[in-house]
């Protein structure tokens, strides 16, 4: 087993520079004044013209004899002509980052600095500054680290929600195969596949609020929320006390105390558990419900794919001998089905999830824009707004990230299948 | 006395491919959701025939116009002021701070031209002029009614019409996509798993590294990095950011193809007849192309049908998650995906802010949501009904 462990884990490190390689082609491509402000984040106010290679004048003097030269506030102070100076900041940095040098060595520089989570800094010119203004200037990868608990939540969430639903429905479907318990799971199924998750997260976001905000005040009158004010009568509520209550609904953002800087909660990072920690389970509660729906979502777009798989290989399984051996002794069929068939069809199936979890661990990228929730998968999204400017920096470091993630999980996935089944470790 | 003696005359059979073929049919014919989804299918493909001899959905212009409209803040004949806004980073994709944002297009050397039509608020259509969802909705679907309310031009856009406009886009997406994916996974899979050693080690390594991607996100990165100085509408513009988007999605999307059809060369060239021919002296290359790639291709073909059907929801994603106007050269491009997409965005913010105060009624325009939703509900599902058929008929342990 060690040994096969070993030799599986030997493959990651070239796959993952491999993939490192790629995006190091795609940085490459990026134009110089970019990769400097991907790497080095936000310009001092020392830079007066950033990262770019020249400088507009600031103040023209046309009472030169020379014609016009022109001043540049730009450090160091120079004078030339034509209107504009060459940015002496562009060739320091292009020096610190060391784009002179041949390729392979900025190859060799970039994968080191990959594998040290050197990934950049944000930048102050893009929306996730705007957004979010205590990531500015911070590290690439000290930002993941803040949204990254989110995003697992999340995907915990909705992973526990697709192993109680997906394995017990396609065991049934199997079972009864083309009896409704068996169309109903492929009906489910198709839909799932069929409906984009920005379509059903917008239908469900815009009902909720529409169904039970104004009429009802069923979240409004959660025993946890109260917006700060009582509410009258007839449940009307203002933007604000709604804001107070559910931060994630499009309106806004505030945060219970221990989560500083509205991203980075205190201590383990996992808001839920910070909120038991901090000793208030109704924050807790609050916190796995506001969750709940979009888990159900991605649960819901999950299940279309694996129940397929957990379906064929439960019928596989059943047509296999031992199992009509086992009803040839007189084992109970509830039995059959359970142990001798159920267990040996969880192979394929824990593949199958565990791939889908890699998958969930390069964020949600739509399911956070659409239910306004913290997260990589939202950070992501609001680094390539292409609008004010995407940040490199992030999107590059969590392409790196995302790399790690997926390879890991994959390791993760193929000794759990090694455990499971010793035909493939000894083979 | 001789005639008795000849062999009685052999019934007359179809080539065997052919023979194939109809029994195939035959069993396809039977499953009549298979049947429905074949349909639909074939509807879709007509109307994109028809909206592919429509004009391109983008203005075409000189190239002097999409760069020269300058960096002025008020151009003669606009009515009204506005402030263009270019990024200081990224993509050089201006905009423009007042509603409606007018088209790049529309500005040539700082004069606006309100005659180049925006060729995307309405397209020649068979339907669209006539349609309307009289019982849920009176008059011409607006995108973005509410934006209206709330004092702002918004232009009035044919969500039938566009749809309709769109067929031949989200097809030719889809097709070219995962067709490009899949070619490019068959051969290197099926030389893979034919070869073995260490080249096989080394492509299935190389499969790992692309696997390993995540798929939008390279989208989104190959984009901005191949269309990074390219005007948003122009001579070229279009062309290039939508070959990179295929371009992008074709590199994440082969690997899948690639192991699935490694696996099934390994049991296929394992075969009787595999070995049949090898004794009879067949060549390495003719084994593989004739005998082993064909005996290989059904669970890639059911995996492309399962694929076009997504392309459509993950360019829609792209689009929702803010990147059309990286992706395509027009607002919104009419790609089914992007469509509601657009539609859903449109709809998130001013329809829920204006229906947080119940007293001033708000009008929901759900229909934005609904019809292109269900569109691509309907393809999606439909590619999925076929694709089931076709296996079901192909595999004859399911035909019972």
């Amino acid at each position: 087993m060690i040994t096969y462990v070993a030799r599986r884990a030997l493959l990651i490190p070239p796959v993952v520079i491999g993939v490192v390689t790629i995006t190091f082609v795609l940085f490459t491509a990026l134009p110089v004044q970019y990769q400097l402000n991907a790497h080095f984040g936000t310009p001092t106010s020392k830079q007066h013209c950033g990262y770019e290679p020249t400088c507009e004048c600031e103040e023209l003097n046309p009472t030169s004899v020379r014609g016009n030269t022109c001043t540049c506030l730009s450090p160091p102070v120079q004078t030339t002509k034509n209107g504009v100076c060459t940015n002496p900041v562009y060739n320091e940095y292009v020096d610190k980052l060391g784009l002179q040098r041949p390729l392979i060595v900025q190859w060799a520089q970039y994968v080191f600095n990959a594998f040290t989570f050197q990934w950049g800094n944000v930048s102050n010119h893009s929306t996730v500054a705007a957004t979010y203004p205590q990531l500015e200037a911070q590290p690439v990868a000290t930002a993941i680290a803040w949204e990254l608990p989110y995003t697992l939540e999340l995907a915990g969430l909705s992973l526990a929600i697709i192993l109680a639903v997906a394995i017990p429905l396609g065991n049934a479907s199997a079972v009864n195969r083309n009896r409704p318990v068996d169309q109903a799971s492929r009906v489910m199924s198709f839909s799932g596949y069929a409906l984009p998750a920005f379509l059903l997260g917008s239908f469900l976001v815009a009902g909720m609020v529409l169904l039970f905000l104004p009429h009802t005040g069923f979240l409004v009158k959660t025993p946890w929320c109260r917006g700060g004010e009582p509410l009258d009568e007839e449940f009307t509520y203002s933007i604000p006390q709604a804001q107070a209550c559910y931060p994630n609904l499009a309106f806004g953002a505030s945060y219970p105390s221990w989560v500083q800087n509205g991203i980075q909660s205190t201590p383990t990072g996992f808001v839920t558990i910070d909120a038991l920690i901090a000793g208030n389970p109704w924050l807790a509660l609050d916190t796995v419900i506001r969750i709940l729906l979009p888990a159900l979502v991605i649960a819901y777009g999950a299940i279309a794919g694996i129940l397929r798989f957990v379906r064929n290989s439960m019928l596989e399984v059943m047509n296999l001998d031992f199992v009509r051996t086992a009803r040839a002794k007189g084992v109970p069929e509830s039995i059959v089905t359970k142990r001798h068939a159920g267990r040996n069809s969880l192979n394929v199936t824990i593949t199958v999830l565990g791939l889908t979890f890699a998958g969930f661990l390069g964020g949600f990228p739509v399911i956070e824009d659409v239910f306004r929730l913290n997260g990589i998968g939202e950070m992501l999204a609001i680094a390539a707004d292409p609008m004010p400017g995407l940040d490199y920096g992030v999107i590059f470091g969590s392409t790196i990230l995302f790399t790690f993630l997926i390879v890991s999980a994959n390791l993760i996935v193929d000794v759990l299948y090694a455990y499971l089944d010793p035909r493939v470790r000894l083979g | 006395m001789a005639s008795t003696l000849e062999p009685a005359p052999r019934p007359h059979r179809p080539h065997p491919h052919l023979d194939q073929m109809k029994r195939t049919w035959y069993f396809f014919r039977r499953n009549t959701l298979a049947l429905v989804g074949l349909g639909i299918i074939v509807t879709i493909a007509l109307v994109a025939l028809y909206s592919a001899f429509l004009p391109l959905p983008w203005t075409s212009v000189p190239a002097w116009c999409a760069t020269d409209y300058g960096p002025a803040d008020t151009l003669s004949g606009y009515p009204g002021n506005y402030t263009q806004v270019c990024p200081t980073t990224g993509p050089i994709i201006c905009t423009y701070e007042v509603h409606p944002p007018p088209n790049a297009a529309d500005f040539c050397g700082g004069q606006w031209y309100p005659d180049v039509v925006r060729s995307n608020i309405s397209f020649p259509s068979i339907i669209a002029p006539t349609f309307s969802l009289s019982p849920f909705s009176p008059g011409p679907m607006p995108l973005g009614g509410l934006t209206e309310a709330s004092g702002q031009r918004t232009p009035i856009y044919d969500i039938v019409g566009s749809l309709e406009r769109g067929s031949d886009w989200s097809l030719m997406f889809s097709v070219s996509i995962v067709g490009l994916g899949a070619t490019i996974g068959l051969l290197v899979g099926a030389v893979a798993g034919f070869y073995g050693g260490y080249l096989d080690e080394g492509l299935m390594r190389v499969c790992d590294v692309f696997f390993s991607i995540p798929t939008i996100l390279f989208v989104i990165v190959v984009v901005a990095v191949l269309a990074i100085d390219i005007p948003v509408s122009g001579s070229d513009g279009p062309e290039i950011r939508i070959v990179s988007m295929i371009l992008g999605f074709t590199i994440v999307w082969w690997p899948f193809y690639a192991r699935i059809v490694r696996g099934q060369v390994l049991t296929v060239r394992e075969q009787k007849y595999v070995e049949a021919a090898r004794a009879s002296g067949a060549g390495r290359r003719r084994i593989l192309f004739r005998h082993i790639i064909p005996n290989s291709v059904y669970p890639i073909f059911i995996q492309f049908s399962l694929d076009v059907g997504t392309i459509p929801l993950l360019i829609g994603s792209l689009v929702f998650l803010g990147f059309g106007s990286l992706l395509f050269p027009s607002q919104p491009f009419p790609e089914w995906g992007a469509i509601s997409a657009a539609s859903v965005f449109d709809l998130q913010g001013d329809f829920l802010n204006s229906c947080y105060t119940p007293a001033t009624g708000c009008v929901i325009p759900y229909w934005q949501l609904v019809i292109p939703g269900f569109a691509l509900f309907l393809f999606a599902i439909s590619v999925n009904l076929l694709s089931d058929g076709i296996r079901d008929a192909l595999d004859p342990r399911l035909r019972r």
